[in-house]
């Protein structure tokens, strides 16, 4: 059995509808009239052990409150999760042992405690024997640099130390399932990398499953083989992030830098899509025309001063799925 | 046991929030590290030992004044009150060392209580063993040292016997489990209002006058009387305060802490109650 199984899961919320005016708020006062929101429609999928998968969306699209039936803090309205062979709303605090969570938003360290207390108190919560305590601090520290700022409150900390002394504490209980949610966030670039070493590391050596929420996609390109996409609580795509790429990012752009700026050319096969004084971006399609017939046709004509060819990055393919949606999921599905 | 049995018994002790023996180490470590904190916030502690202090001064001046000279009112010596005044101020420390109301509609409000249904531990617990640790805390580094120097200067109608000190100390505790049930309940029904201000007045208007922390109940008016004495909050100070400047002595002694424990039992109930929907809620509509 997979380590996660989602079946036709739904969730929908009632929300107190609010009149307006004064007439409403005393109609509201006596009785209030609800309205359905599904939150999720109906998602499925199942993940096996050790896998890393980026679990994305836009906003509202139904990822944290899949998330949190899948911690087991809200109940679905209808189908089936299993975690690590738990239903984890039935059994929350089972649950909570077999999972490890990082809120980027939130710490669940004690803020004004120096961080090596908090340690102390999840080692106390989840029982982890001073054995594998003392085991798991030495790998903590020796990846993501604990020892720096173990003795600092929490509060003094930067976010990157607070960030990695976050995900060390959702770790510290060996739990077979860590769910990132926005595990980047606000974060430089260098303790962005750090911080996607280790997610790597613990994946490879514990072999932990990762479930990624995320809005920063060189996160999932980074990390995941496979990504689900879900919009308006339904599963958009479930595959291979390569073949998303190769399904989306067929579209390429060639930017030239020419001599003579002024001509407004036309070359075939290529879509003039910007123009800022001598530079010149052209979009077209890899599987009907190469860059090289481009480049040489506008060679022809013009001097080249300078060229790149822009790949897509996922973030634009996926902003183009969500507008023009996922037509041929069905065939690039597996 | 079979399956069915071991389930049924599961859910009742997660409803009562019963635990086993191996479980109070993990919460006296939430004593432990909520002691520390304490100590992290030093000026809190002297401004709160500073307000109690005011506090102290401004009730016994009024009382000073309403009693105008007088041995005796109401069959109560002016020592006798005056000690109820100040143990009635050093419970209050004590209680209000605690978390308070606010900061429990704080977390519900910003969902951090929520995110601990997630945690293997029982939520209500964990804050009242968090409690234990800052109470502690503020006991010792102001109350205690304050309260010693004013029982020895200030001259005050102590206990003689050493069991009224017993009696007393048991009161006080049961006291404040009841005050940390009612003041849990309250914080929790932000669970269940948009508005919260309501609440607030509703509590601490009992806390201050339903309890009898700054009047004694022997000198509200007999309705009043009646009203306080069929609501729990007079069992967090009134009671454990009148067995200490010996009012309530001999057999009644033990009539006053049965009722304690009643009180206590029932308000535990019902913030079991009150948490289960809460938490209940949370798990279908999301908080």
């Amino acid at each position: 059995m997979s380590i996660i199984e989602v079946n036709n899961l739904q969730k929908e919320f009632m929300i107190a509808k609010r009149e307006t005016g004064l007439v409403g708020a005393l109609k509201s006062l006596v009785k209030r009239e609800f309205v359905k929101k599904e939150a999720v429609k109906d998602i499925s999928f199942s993940i096996e052990k050790g896998e890393m998968v980026g679990y994305i969306g836009p906003n509202g699209a139904g990822k944290s409150t899949t998330i949190k039936m899948l911690t087991g803090i809200l109940v679905p309205s209808a189908g089936q999760v299993t975690v690590n062979g738990i239903v984890p709303y039935e059994n929350r605090q089972e649950n909570a042992k077999s999972i490890g969570v990082v809120f980027g938003q939130r710490t669940q360290l004690w803020w004004d405690l120096p961080t090596i207390e908090s340690f102390e108190l999840l080692k106390a919560i989840y029982r982890v024997t001073d054995q594998r305590y003392k085991e798991n601090m030495s790998i903590f520290q020796e990846i993501l640099g604990l020892d720096e700022f173990i003795n600092t409150p929490v509060r003094q900390l930067s976010l990157g130390q607070r960030m990695r002394a976050d995900i060390a504490a959702s770790l510290l209980h060996d739990p077979p399932i860590l769910f990132l949610d926005e595990p980047t966030i606000g974060l430089d670039v260098v303790a962005k990398e750090k911080m996607r070493t280790f997610i790597q590391e613990i994946n490879k050596e514990k072999e932990v499953t990762v479930i990624l929420t995320t809005h920063d996609m060189e996160d999932i390109e980074k990390l995941c083989q496979r990504m689900v996409l879900i919009d308006h609580g339904q599963k958009v795509y479930d595959g291979d992030i390569l073949a998303v790429k190769e399904r989306f990012g067929k579209m390429r752009t060639l930017v030239v830098d020419l001599e003579d700026a002024n001509s407004s050319f036309h070359i075939k096969g290529g879509e003039l899509c910007k123009q800022e004084g001598n530079r010149y971006w052209l979009r077209f399609n890899r599987n009907e025309v190469s860059a090289s017939d481009l480049i040489t046709q506008i060679s022809q004509t013009h001097n080249i001063k300078d060229l790149t060819v822009e790949e897509p990055d996922i973030e634009s393919i996926i902003s183009r799925i969500y507008q023009e949606g996922f037509i041929e999921k069905q065939t690039v599905k597996g | 046991m079979n399956m069915l049995e071991y389930e049924i018994v599961l859910k009742i002790k997660i409803i009562y929030g019963v635990q086993g023996m191996s479980s109070w180490s993990m919460y006296w470590t939430f004593t432990k590290k909520a002691f520390l904190r304490s100590s992290v916030y030093r000026f809190e502690v002297w401004s709160r030992t500073g307000s109690n202090i005011i506090f102290l001064l401004m009730w016994g001046s009024i009382w000073t004044a309403l009693y105008a000279g007088r041995d005796e009112a109401g069959g109560v010596t002016f020592t006798a009150m005056l000690t109820y005044i100040v143990v009635s101020q050093f419970l209050d420390g004590v209680n209000e060392a605690g978390t308070p109301l606010w900061e429990i509609q704080e977390k519900v409000r910003t969902g951090d209580i929520s995110l601990e249904l997630m945690r293997p531990f029982d939520v209500p617990l964990r804050y009242l063993f968090a409690d234990f640790g800052s109470v502690a805390f503020y006991m010792i580094t102001a109350l205690l040292p304050l309260y010693l120097v004013i029982f020895y200067f200030l001259d005050l109608a102590l206990p003689t016997n050493w069991l009224t000190w017993v009696y007393f100390i048991i009161s006080a505790c049961i006291g404040f489990l009841i005050r940390y049930c009612v003041e849990m309940t309250f914080g929790l029904l932000t669970f269940f209002l948009v508005e919260t201000g309501g609440i607030e007045d509703i509590f601490y208007f009992a806390m201050s006058l339903l309890s009898g922390s700054v009047i004694p109940l022997w000198f509200f008016p007999s309705w009043l009387e009646t009203i306080a004495v069929y609501l729990p909050f007079q069992a967090i100070f009134f009671m454990p305060i009148s067995i200490f400047i010996g009012e309530t002595t001999g057999g009644e002694v033990f009539t006053s802490l049965g009722l304690q424990l009643f009180w206590l039992f029932v308000c535990y109930l019902v913030l079991r109650m009150v948490w289960n929907r809460a938490s209940h809620k949370v798990v279908v509509q999301g908080g």
